[in-house]
C-alpha cells in the first residue's frame, strides 16, 4: 500500500497543557487554603463562599478532574494519533471535548461555592453537570474509538487498552451513582438511600480513583515511559495479564470504604479480599515500567523526565500496597476517619498523577514546540522541591493519624476514655497540620518553577499546530482468528470487541455486590421506630448537605468500645432508610454526629448551644477549628421548596402520608415555632423561619429514632445475628 | 504479514532479550519476557488468602464478625463499666478544699465544662455559676448531682459515664469556688436566690 501523509492535531493538544498548568495551580492552592484553616479557622472569612465543607469539594473536584483530567486528556490526545498513526476522528469533537471539559470545570466552583452539591464526595456536581459531563465524556470517547477505527496500525497498543477500559468504566461509573430527582434546577434527591446509596457512592468512589487517576496513567507510562527512556516495554504477557486483573478486580473493592459500617458483612469481606488482591496486578504496572528501564539507570540520572517518572511509578507502587492494607479490618479499625486517609490519597495524587502529569509535560511540550527544554536545572529543582513537598505533606499526617487514633481508643483505668472531648485530640495536631501546609506549599512552589520553565521553553520554541506524518494504509484482513495468532492478539486488532469485553469484565463485580442489597432483604433489616424526616428536619439535612457538612463530621459509629462510650450505640443499616443522600463522611475533623439529638446521650446540646455555636464556634471553645455559620442565622429558610421535596420523597418510597407535601409547610411552622420559642427561653430571639431553626432541628433528630428503639447493641445491623 | 512474522529473533542490544516481532507502536518495541516468578507467586497467594478469608467469615463463620468482636470487646470491659451506674453522693458531704483537688477540679473544668459556661463560668448556654442564683439549689451537693445526673432535657448532660466520683467532688468543688468571682460579661442570673 502506498504511503500516506496525514497531520497530527497538536493544538488540541496545546489547549488540554495549558488548561493541566492553570487548573492545576487553582485547585492546589485552594487545597493550601484548606491546610491552612485547620490552623486558622477564621480564614473560612465568615462567609458561604470560602467555607471549608464548600471549598473542599472544588479542592479534590479541581485537582482530580481538572489538573489531572486536563492531563489525561493532554496525553491522551498526543500519544493516541501516534500510536494509531493518524489524526484525531473529529477536529470538531476535539473543540468540544476540550470547551466542554472547560465549561464543566467553570461550572463546578462556581456550583460548590454556592453551595450547589449532591453530599457525594468525588460525585458532588449537581444534575445538570451530570448530565453535561456525560455528554462531554461520551463525545470523548467517540473521538478516541472514531480514532482507533480509523487507525494506521495493526494492532492497539497497551496504552489504548488502558484507555478504553478507562473511556467505558467511568462513563458507567458516573451515569450509575447520579441517577437524581430534581427539585429544582441546582437540587435533587439521589434515588438510592443510605446502606445503598453508600455502596454505589464507594463502588464510584474508589473506582473514580482507579480508572480515573490510574488506568489512564498507566496509559500514559506505558507511552511516555518507553519513549523518554528510549527501552523497550520488559514484558508484552505481563502488560495482558496485569491490565486484565487490574480492571476486573479493582471494580470490586469499593466497600473497602466502608469497613466496620453498617454495610453488611460479607460485602465488607469482598471490600477486604479484591483489594488484597489488586496488590499485584497493580504492582504489575510498577514493575513493567521500572523494568523497562534495565540497562537506561544512567538515563534517569540525567534526564528530568524519567526522574519524573521513576518518583510517579514508585509512589503508585506505595500507594497500592499501602491501599490493600488500609483495607483490611485490622488497619482500617485505625487509619479510618484520620488523616491517615489524606496522606495515603495524597501520596497518589501529588506523587503518582501530580508527577507523571509533568513528565508528560515536561517531555511533549518541547517537542510541539520544535525546541528543547528551556532549564533541565530548574526542572530538576522542581523535582527536589516537589518531592520534598510530598515528604512534608504526607509524613505529618500519618504522625498525626497515630496520634489521634490512640487518642481516640485510650481508656483510663477506671474504664473512661481518656479524651473524652474530642476536640483535645484536634488541638494535639495542629503542628502537623502546619507542617503539612508547608508540605503542600513546597509542592506548589515546584509546580511554579515548573511553569516558568515551560513557559520560557514555549517562547523560545515555534509550535507545530499540524505535525506531518506518513504511514502505508493498512491492509484489509479478515476479521476472524488467523492462524497461529493469539486470541488476544486478535482481540488487539478487534477494538469494538477489546471495549466490549472490557465492559463486561468490569460490570461483573458491581453487579454481584450492589444488586443484592435491593433484592434480599435481610440485608437491610428495618428498624420500625425509624420514620421519615419531618418537613423541617428534611429542610435541614439539606442545609447540612448544602454546606458540607460531611466533609468533616462523620455519621457512623462503628462497633467498637471506644466510639460507643464516645456517641452512644453503633450504627444500623436500618437507620439510614430515608436517607438521600446518606452522609457517613470519610474524615473525622470534628467528632461524629449521628448521636447528636439522643437526649441522654453523651453528645447531647441544647437548641441554644446549636445556636451560639453556629454563630461563633471560638467563643464556645477557644481551640475550636469549626468554621463561623453566621449566615443560617440572617438567611431565611427556602420554604417553596417544601412540596415538591416532599413529592420526591414519596417517589423514592418515603412513607409521607397521601397529601402530606400540602400541609408540610404547616407541618415546619409548627414545629419552628416550637425551637423559636425554646431559644426565646434562653434569651435568644430567632424567628421561626430562619435556616438556623431547620439546621438546629436535624441536628436534634440524629440519633432519636434508633435510641428510642432500646434495641439491644447486637441485634439489627445488615448482619443476621446467630 | 505482521501476524505470521518469520523473521530471524530479533535480540534488545542491552539486555539481550528478545523483542517481539509486529510489536512496534510509534518505535515503542515490547519484549517477549516472562512474568517474573515472584510476581506470579505473590499473585497466586493473595488469591488464596481471598479464598480462605471469605471461606472463614462468611462461609463456614468461624471468625467474628463485627458484631461478635464488639461483644467481646464490651464483655471484657464489663468489669468496668458497672462503676457509673453505682455512684451514690452523701447528701453531708462538703466541698474539698485542698489545692490539688481543686486544680484537678479546674483542670476537668477547662476541658469539660468551658464549653457552655465559658472559661470564667460566667454562663453563655449554660447558667452563670458565678452569681447568687441557682435552678437546682445552692448546696455543694445539689452541683454534685446535678453534674453527675444531669439536666438532660435542659441540655445539661450526665458526667457519671465520663468522670470518676473523685472527678464529680473535683469539678464541684472548683465551681463553688466561682461564686462571687465577678468575671467579666456575665449571663443573667437564673433561678432562684441563694440564702
Amino acid at each position: 500500500m502506498e504511503n500516506q501523509t496525514f497531520y497530527y492535531d497538536n493544538k488540541t493538544v496545546k489547549l488540554f497543557a495549558y488548561a493541566t498548568l492553570f487548573w492545576g495551580v487553582i485547585g492546589m492552592v485552594v487545597g493550601l487554603l484548606l491546610a491552612l484553616q485547620f490552623i486558622w479557622p477564621q480564614l473560612t472569612f465568615g462567609i458561604p463562599y470560602t467555607t471549608f465543607g464548600r471549598i473542599r469539594p472544588i479542592h479534590t473536584n479541581a485537582v482530580i478532574f481538572a489538573f489531572v483530567g486536563n492531563g489525561m486528556f493532554t496525553g491522551i490526545y498526543y500519544s493516541l494519533q501516534r500510536l494509531c498513526k493518524a489524526r484525531m476522528f473529529s477536529d470538531i469533537l476535539s473543540k468540544i471535548n476540550f470547551w466542554g471539559w472547560q465549561l464543566i470545570i467553570v461550572a463546578a466552583a462556581l456550583t460548590f461555592a454556592c453551595g450547589f452539591t449532591t453530599g457525594k464526595e468525588y460525585a458532588e456536581l449537581e444534575w445538570p453537570i451530570d448530565i453535561l459531563v456525560a455528554v462531554i465524556w461520551i463525545v470523548f470517547g467517540w473521538n478516541m474509538i472514531g480514532t482507533i477505527i480509523k487507525r494506521r496500525t495493526r494492532h492497539i497498543y497497551v496504552a489504548i487498552w488502558f484507555y478504553l477500559a478507562t473511556f467505558v468504566t467511568v462513563a458507567v461509573l458516573h451515569v450509575a451513582n447520579s441517577i437524581e430527582i430534581p427539585i429544582t434546577f441546582f437540587k435533587s434527591y439521589i434515588v438510592y438511600a443510605g446502606v445503598q446509596d453508600a455502596l454505589v457512592q464507594w463502588w464510584y468512589g474508589h473506582n473514580a480513583v482507579a480508572f480515573f487517576l490510574t488506568t489512564p496513567f498507566l496509559g500514559l507510562m506505558y507511552y511516555y515511559l518507553p519513549k523518554a527512556a528510549n527501552r523497550p516495554i520488559y514484558s508484552y504477557r505481563l502488560s495482558i495479564v496485569h491490565f486484565w486483573a487490574l480492571i476486573f478486580l479493582y471494580i470490586w473493592a469499593g466497600p473497602h470504604h466502608l469497613i466496620y459500617s453498617a454495610l453488611p458483612n460479607w460485602t465488607q469481606s469482598l471490600g477486604v479480599v479484591f483489594s488484597v488482591m489488586l496488590i499485584a496486578p497493580s504492582w504489575g504496572g510498577m514493575v513493567n515500567g521500572l523494568l523497562t528501564l534495565r540497562g537506561a539507570w544512567d538515563k534517569v540520572r540525567e534526564d528530568p523526565v524519567l526522574k519524573f517518572m521513576v518518583v510517579a511509578v514508585t509512589a503508585y507502587g506505595m500507594s497500592t500496597f499501602e491501599g490493600p492494607m488500609m483495607s483490611t479490618k485490622t488497619v482500617n479499625a485505625i487509619s479510618h476517619f484520620t488523616d491517615w486517609t489524606v496522606g495515603h490519597a495524597h501520596i497518589g495524587a501529588l506523587g503518582w498523577n501530580g508527577f507523571m502529569t509533568f513528565a508528560v509535560l515536561y517531555w511533549l511540550i518541547p517537542r510541539i514546540f520544535q525546541t528543547s527544554l528551556y532549564s533541565r536545572k530548574l526542572a530538576n529543582t522542581h523535582f527536589w522541591i516537589g518531592t520534598l513537598g510530598i515528604i512534608f505533606y504526607a509524613v505529618p499526617l500519618y504522625w498525626g493519624a497515630i496520634t489521634q487514633f490512640l487518642m481516640w481508643k485510650e481508656f483510663t483505668a477506671e474504664g473512661f476514655l481518656k479524651y473524652p472531648n474530642f476536640l483535645e485530640t484536634v488541638t494535639q495536631l495542629k503542628p502537623m497540620y502546619a507542617a503539612r501546609a508547608v508540605g503542600g506549599a513546597l509542592y506548589i512552589t515546584g509546580i511554579v518553577i515548573g511553569i516558568y520553565n515551560l513557559i520560557i521553553t514555549i517562547r523560545q520554541g515555534n509550535f507545530i499546530a499540524e505535525e506531518a506524518a506518513s504511514a502505508p494504509a493498512l491492509e484489509p484482513i479478515s476479521g476472524k482468528r488467523v492462524s497461529g495468532e493469539g486470541a488476544h492478539r486478535w482481540l488487539e486488532r478487534r477494538p469494538v470487541q477489546f471495549t466490549i469485553a472490557a465492559l463486561i469484565v468490569i460490570l461483573i463485580g458491581g453487579i454481584i455486590e450492589i444488586v443484592p442489597l435491593y433484592l434480599v432483604k435481610t440485608n437491610i433489616p428495618t428498624i420500625a421506630s425509624v420514620k421519615p424526616y419531618t418537613p423541617l428536619e428534611l429542610q435541614g439535612r439539606d442545609i447540612y448537605v448544602r454546606e458540607g457538612c460531611y466533609t468533616c463530621h462523620s455519621q457512623q459509629v462503628r462497633p467498637f468500645r471506644s466510639e460507643t462510650e464516645r456517641y452512644g450505640q453503633y450504627s444500623k443499616a436500618g437507620e439510614y432508610v430515608y436517607d438521600h443522600p446518606f452522609q457517613w463522611g470519610s474524615k473525622r475533623n470534628g467528632p461524629d454526629l449521628s448521636r447528636e439529638g439522643v437526649v441522654n446521650g453523651k453528645q447531647y446540646k441544647p437548641n441554644s448551644w446549636h445556636y451560639n455555636h453556629m454563630l461563633n464556634p471560638q467563643k464556645l471553645n477557644a481551640q475550636s477549628i469549626m468554621p463561623v455559620y453566621k449566615w443560617l442565622i440572617s438567611d431565611d429558610l427556602d420554604m417553596s421548596t417544601t412540596a415538591k421535596k416532599i413529592r420526591v420523597m414519596q417517589m423514592l418510597g418515603v412513607p409521607y402520608p397521601d397529601g402530606f407535601d400540602k400541609i408540610a409547610n404547616e407541618d415546619l411552622m409548627k414545629q419552628a415555632s416550637l425551637i423559636s420559642a425554646d431559644l426565646k427561653s434562653q434569651g435568644i430571639d430567632c424567628a421561626p423561619n430562619k435556616e438556623i431553626i431547620a439546621l438546629i432541628a436535624y441536628l436534634q433528630r440524629l440519633g432519636v429514632d434508633i435510641h428510642s428503639a432500646g434495641l439491644s447493641a447486637a441485634a439489627g445491623t445488615g448482619n443476621p445475628v446467630n | 504479514m505482521e501476524i505470521n512474522d518469520k523473521n530471524p529473533v530479533e535480540k534488545d542490544e542491552l539486555t539481550g532479550d528478545k523483542l517481539l516481532s509486529g510489536h512496534d507502536y510509534d518505535d515503542i518495541r515490547e519484549l517477549d519476557n516472562n512474568l517474573p516468578k515472584w510476581w506470579i507467586w505473590l499473585f497466586i497467594i493473595t488469591i488464596i488468602y481471598a479464598v480462605v478469608y471469605v471461606f472463614v467469615f462468611d462461609v463456614i463463620r468461624i471468625a467474628p464478625h463485627q458484631e461478635d468482636e464488639y461483644n467481646r470487646e464490651m464483655a471484657a470491659a464489663a468489669s468496668l463499666t458497672p462503676i457509673a451506674q453505682a455512684m451514690v453522693f452523701d447528701t453531708l458531704i462538703a466541698p474539698l478544699t485542698d489545692q490539688a483537688s481543686l486544680d484537678a477540679g479546674k483542670a476537668i473544668f477547662d476541658k469539660n465544662c468551658v464549653v457552655c459556661h465559658k472559661a470564667q463560668g460566667q454562663g453563655l448556654v449554660g447558667p452563670n455559676l458565678t452569681d447568687a442564683f441557682s435552678i437546682h439549689g445552692c448546696r455543694y451537693i445539689d452541683a454534685v448531682n446535678v453534674i453527675a445526673t444531669g439536666v438532660p432535657e435542659k441540655g445539661m448532660i450526665s458526667w457519671k459515664p465520663q468522670l470518676t466520683k473523685d472527678q464529680i467532688l473535683q469539678v464541684a468543688s472548683y465551681t463553688m469556688t466561682l461564686r462571687g468571682t465577678n468575671p467579666p460579661d456575665p449571663k443573667a442570673p437564673q433561678g432562684d436566690p441563694c440564702k
